[in-house]
């Protein structure tokens, strides 16, 4: 298992250093005028255009570019991020803690759901719950974040007010958290450690929308496939066997079926987390949520060369541990799965 | 059932402690802050802020653009012929630090200023005031250590003094920008940022400082120091050594949320502010006549836009069709002749650009010049979208070869920006209306490649604006007009009396005799035509009814609106 996970490791520099050669190869194709349009935010700047080219070192080949930044990198420097006005480091070390917190509030009532109504919708194959179920699912899958995100503010927010609208935290609480001592970085988190349980539920509320957001579009795909594997367990031979022996239906379709058909949901969940921890884009963009999504959203349109490069490995780093963790997870769902 | 009551009770009351307390200014605003450096402020997300938390040694008197009134100075002097000025600062002013502010603090920041000055903040104009030249040292051989230090002294009185090396009438305006706002020195190089000697100038030279250390931690003589700011928030509190008087508001939060929907949202339940809107159209439907929103309109537009007609078309950019004046193509040299530029202006439909683009809120100018700006002539004359008087011109166009032939013009426009494309298709469709054989094809084209292409003289017809720094005309009547101004390679305009005006209004103080100089530009331009001028905009503000303090008399474009001045009911 050791030799797995370092063997696991080992690959985060290499796929980082064809990513980031990809990457800062890719920019060439784009001129140094527009490699330098990030640094510039009025036609007054424009006007200083060739002298940020010169400063940054824009028009130099691709093998000194290329080499300038992975030396910094190497010594642990990656760059100044226009986008969030921000080392890339420093940017990541304060925006990762906010989405590992909505990946938390998120992922598990999306993993839950999803094999609970799947479960449900392939035990009532074709019924009127299933039937819903299938409705929902499409009309889930079909609806784009963006105007469900919106609806949901408008709803929640702007009609109803049962919940605050855009950002991480309430005005009141705002000037409250600069006495907070931070441990994780997580807010919610830290106001607990903290005993500060107001600002907690406050920052809990703040996610309740972006994180049903999430659930809604992100479920309907998980509820399809589980759905599926469900009904495929369910006409198989040791299912079969399992209640040809007399066992009860729920332990037939908890114990035998599910737990087989969940194999293909661990993979399924782990794209899923390593999607909301590379950052939720259009979720944490229209709920003003600090999150790595946002940065990346505005350094990309920026592009801003920096940041992009730090998400490229901050989310290599993430694929490689979370796909990692799914393979063990792999061994202790189905035993016959082995590492050595 | 009991469960659904008992949450949403609890989601109810904590909501009503949501609702921002009257002692709290909300903004919300869609872009982030770059920084808080005033020495690289250049953006008016950043100026929004570094206005409230820095100083500078004088600013615009209510809504005047022509009228400076001190701030961290008392008074000033002018002397050995407009080349030194010498400021009186003001005594016992506390920095957020809690050190008092010095003249060395002024000296330093002014220095500070003139060794980075670097190409993404704003310092160009003050080094052209200071050193003669618009570059850092690392551009300019002339700018040295000791023209640095000579440029910004402390006499024995403890007063400032600027020496110019030539008379700069635009000087004291240049002063009154964000960027010239005064830090401390001992606090600033303590925190490891340029020494303020010539030991480690050279270290500094460029040097962005938009992540600087003192952007972390800015400490100003403002009214409102700095609490806090994480990824998407600023917070600001009313400092208590402040000189002046003491604001009304005592907190301030300005939260950066991108989405548009999201933050019209918070405006309406009075959750925010100020918020940044989505532009005429937009705001006029959704916010404009809602309860509690004050709405206040026909406010100052500081930028002059215009179509520039290219006299040197460089082929390199692959405009030019055929080259020739055969019907497929233009010549190099096709906007030279000034019946083709007379042509051009008269066939733009001035009004149908107001009401398509601008709503019905748009006014013609007849300078490339603000028209509160001083030194702006409204007697100038201006073009009228007049068919037959194009038709008449383009008839005398090289001799009759255009409108015998024909052309075929290439012109790019701003990718995604809806009033440039509109402005061209206009244009285009009034220009091929006039002849069968004319034909203007337009291409979107990105804005960075624009820039570029347009420097190297590349557009044969494009459009572009310019935003002031401060409040003068050289700012823009240089910029557009002189053929060494900045925008000369774009337009390729020559005109030698046009210079020497521009030049002598340069060289002098006396403001009429600067204004009669502008009047004659002016006139010559309208005559020459080397720009069609696109209206300019009418601006209009909005924020929530309970603030006071705003109103069209005290709004001045030039600066942002200090929150110290507003209150909340």
């Amino acid at each position: 298992m050791l030799n797995f996970i370092v063997r696991r490791l080992i690959q985060i520099p290499v796929v980082m250093l064809v990513l980031s050669l990809m990457v800062v190869g890719l920019t060439q194709m784009l001129t140094p005028e527009q490699r330098a349009a990030p640094y510039i935010r009025s036609e007054q700047q424009a006007a200083r255009l060739e002298q940020i080219i010169e400063e940054r070192g824009l028009r130099d080949p691709f093998p000194v570019q290329y080499s300038r930044w992975f030396v910094k990198t190497i010594s642990g420097d990656l760059g100044f991020s226009k986008a969030s006005g921000k080392d890339v480091l420093d940017t990541i070390r304060e925006r990762l803690p906010a989405t590992i917190e909505l990946t938390i509030i998120t992922a598990i009532p999306i993993l839950l759901l999803s094999i609970w109504l799947g479960t449900l919708s392939a035990l009532h194959k074709d019924k009127l719950i299933d039937q819903v179920l299938r409705v929902m699912t499409i009309i889930a899958y079909s609806l784009p974040t963006f105007v469900l995100g919106i609806l949901m503010l408008a709803i929640f927010y702007a009609y109803l007010g049962w919940l605050p609208g855009a950002g991480q935290l309430s005005i009141v609480n705002q000037f409250a958290i600069g006495d907070l001592r931070r441990y994780t970085g997580m807010l919610s988190v830290d106001a607990m450690l903290n005993g500060r349980w107001d600002i907690a539920w406050d920052v809990i509320r703040h996610m309740l929308l972006p994180a049903a957001t999430l659930t809604i579009v992100s479920s309907a795909s998980i509820i399809k496939v589980m759905r599926n594997n469900m009904l495929e367990a369910l006409t198989s031979d040791y299912v079969r066997t399992a209640r040809a022996k007399g066992l009860s239906p729920r332990i037939v379709n908890n114990k035998h079926a599910r737990r087989n058909a969940l194999l293909s949901i661990v993979t399924l969940g782990g794209f899923l987390i390593i999607g909301l921890l590379g950052g939720s884009l259009i979720t944490e963009t229209i709920f003003a949520f600090p999150g790595i999504g946002q940065w990346v959203v505005q350094a990309a349109l920026q592009i801003d060369l920096a940041a992009v490069l730090g998400f490229a490995l901050l989310s290599a780093l993430i694929v490689v541990v979370v796909s990692t963790l799914v393979d063990i997870l792999y061994g202790v769902i189905d035993p016959r799965v082995r590492f050595d | 059932m009991k469960k659904i009551a008992i949450l949403s009770t609890l989601l109810v009351t904590s909501m009503a402690f949501a609702v921002a307390p009257k002692d709290t200014l909300v903004i919300q605003r869609s872009a982030d802050i770059p920084t808080m450096d005033p020495g690289v402020t250049y953006d008016t997300a950043s100026a929004e802020v570094v206005d409230q938390m820095y100083e500078t040694l004088l600013t615009y008197s209510g809504s005047s653009l022509t009228k400076l009134e001190p701030l961290l100075a008392t008074k000033w002097a002018i002397s050995n012929g407009g080349k030194t000025y010498t400021f009186d600062l003001r005594k016992n002013v506390k920095f957020h630090s809690g050190a008092t502010m010095t003249c060395a603090d002024a000296e330093y920041t002014f220095e500070r200023n003139l060794v980075t000055n670097s190409a993404e903040s704003g310092n160009w104009f003050i080094a052209e005031s200071l050193t003669g030249v618009q570059g850092n040292a690392n551009d300019e051989k002339s700018v040295t250590w000791a023209v640095i230090d000579k440029a910004v002294e402390c006499n024995n009185a403890g007063q400032l003094v600027f020496n110019l090396p030539k008379v700069d009438p635009a000087f004291l305006a240049k002063l009154a920008y964000t960027g010239q706002a005064i830090i401390e020195k001992k606090y600033t190089t303590g925190l490891g940022e340029w020494s303020g000697t010539e030991k480690d100038w050279k270290e500094w030279v460029g040097k962005d400082l938009t992540g600087s250390n003192l952007s972390k931690k800015p400490n100003g003589t403002g009214p409102y120091e700095f609490v806090r700011a994480d990824a998407n928030t600023f917070l600001a509190t009313a400092f208590d050594g402040y000189w002046g008087k003491k604001p009304a508001i005592k907190n301030v939060i300005s939260q950066k949320v991108p989405e548009l929907a999201a933050r019209q949202q918070a405006f309406l339940r009075g959750d925010a502010d100020f918020i940044d809107g989505g532009g005429r159209s937009v705001d006029e439907a959704q916010i404009k006549g809602k309860p509690g929103v004050t709405w206040i309109d026909n406010l100052p537009n500081t930028t002059a836009t215009a179509i520039f007609m290219n006299e040197k078309i460089n082929p390199s950019g692959g405009l030019l069709g055929s080259g020739k004046l055969d019907g497929k193509g233009i010549p190099s040299n096709f906007f030279t002749d000034v019946n083709v530029r007379r042509g051009f202006s008269y066939a733009f439909n001035y009004q149908q650009y107001i009401e398509d683009v601008q709503k019905g809120k748009g006014k013609q100018r007849t300078m490339l010049l603000p028209d509160i700006f001083p030194g702006y002539d409204p007697k100038v004359k201006t073009y009228t979208y007049a068919p037959a008087k194009a038709t008449a011109a383009l008839k005398k166009a090289f001799g009759g070869q255009v409108w015998k032939n024909g052309f075929t013009l290439t012109a790019n426009y701003r990718a995604n920006s809806v009033p440039a494309q509109t402005a061209m298709e206009i244009l285009k469709r009034n220009i091929e209306a006039l002849n069968p054989k004319f034909k203007v094809i337009l291409q979107p084209k990105q804005w960075s490649e624009m820039l570029a292409a347009s420097k190297k003289g590349e557009e044969a017809m494009m459009l572009m604006g310019w935003a002031p720094d401060y409040a003068d005309p050289d700012n823009f009547m240089y910029t557009f007009y002189a053929s060494d101004g900045y925008y000369s390679p774009r337009a390729n305009w020559k005109d030698a009396s046009v210079d020497k005006w521009l030049k002598q209004a340069r060289s002098t103080v006396n403001t009429a005799q600067r204004n009669r100089l502008y009047s004659l530009v002016g006139n010559r331009a309208y005559e020459q035509a080397p720009f069609i001028l696109i209206p300019g905009g009418i601006d209009y503000t909005f924020f929530r009814s309970n603030i006071k303090g705003i109103t069209a008399q005290n709004y001045n474009p030039m600066i942002s609106t200090r929150w110290a001045d507003l209150s909340k009911s």
